[in-house]
């Protein structure tokens, strides 16, 4: 089972270190696959090197893929991580 | 859990690639640094790196990172140097050393294991290795 949704990142910083480690830690609950994309640019969402190399900024909009048993919740818990996540800085 | 050591030719390299890496999660991950001779210069010492392995040596297994490929003789002296018994969970990995770290950190934060993590982090090699 695929499942697809887009979301803009909340955090002003967009996803630059301690967020990005907040996402795949998230992502890595979930044994499908998962995939970021933002542009034309698309990586693993479960791996830090991968989610940094987007350059994802705060207010832009990236989408996020998976495919497998738990597909459904994986997306609904990152996209409720993006829209949520806000660290000041 | 798995430990990281960092081998650079200079400990603020060194100091800072654990200082990032450490922000990358709240839990408090085994990482020991060589950086520099003993007498302050740039360059690696055999010793300093045994010495920085035992420090966060547990049978979980260690990964080594270091800065540029003359770092990896020193790194293997210290490895000889060690047990066999420690020798055969401690592992040098390739991957360039701050993404390497902050990858190490990371998945350790996340519980992987010693061998996926080598995995994880050989897929990083750029040819660094002579």
């Amino acid at each position: 089972m695929s499942v697809k949704a887009e979301v803009v990142i909340k955090n002003h910083s967009g996803l630059h270190a301690r967020p990005a480690a907040l996402f795949i830690q998230t992502a890595n609950k979930f044994k499908a696959d998962i995939v970021v994309s933002s542009g034309v640019k698309q990586v693993n969402a479960k791996s830090i090197i991968s989610v940094l190399s987007l350059g994802a900024r705060g207010g832009t909009q990236v989408t996020i893929e998976a495919e497998g048993p738990d597909a459904e919740q994986a997306v609904k818990d990152l996209v409720f991580l993006l829209a949520t996540i806000d660290e000041g800085e | 859990m798995v430990g990281v050591v960092i081998v650079s030719h200079s400990l603020k390299i060194a100091e800072g690639a654990k200082e990032l890496a450490s922000q990358m999660t709240p839990d408090r991950i085994p990482l020991a640094v060589a950086g520099g001779t003993k007498d302050g210069r740039l360059g690696t010492d055999a010793e300093q790196v045994r010495s920085a392995i035992e420090s966060v040596y547990s049978d979980d297994g260690i990964v080594i990172l270091y800065d540029l490929g003359s770092a990896l003789m020193s790194t293997e002296l210290a490895i000889e140097e060690l047990p066999a018994i420690q020798q055969a969970r401690v592992a040098v990995v390739h991957a360039p050393l701050v993404e390497g770290v902050v990858t190490a950190v990371v998945e350790i934060s996340l519980n992987k294991n010693w061998e996926s993590i080598i995995v994880t982090l050989q897929e990083m090699d750029f040819g660094k290795a002579p």
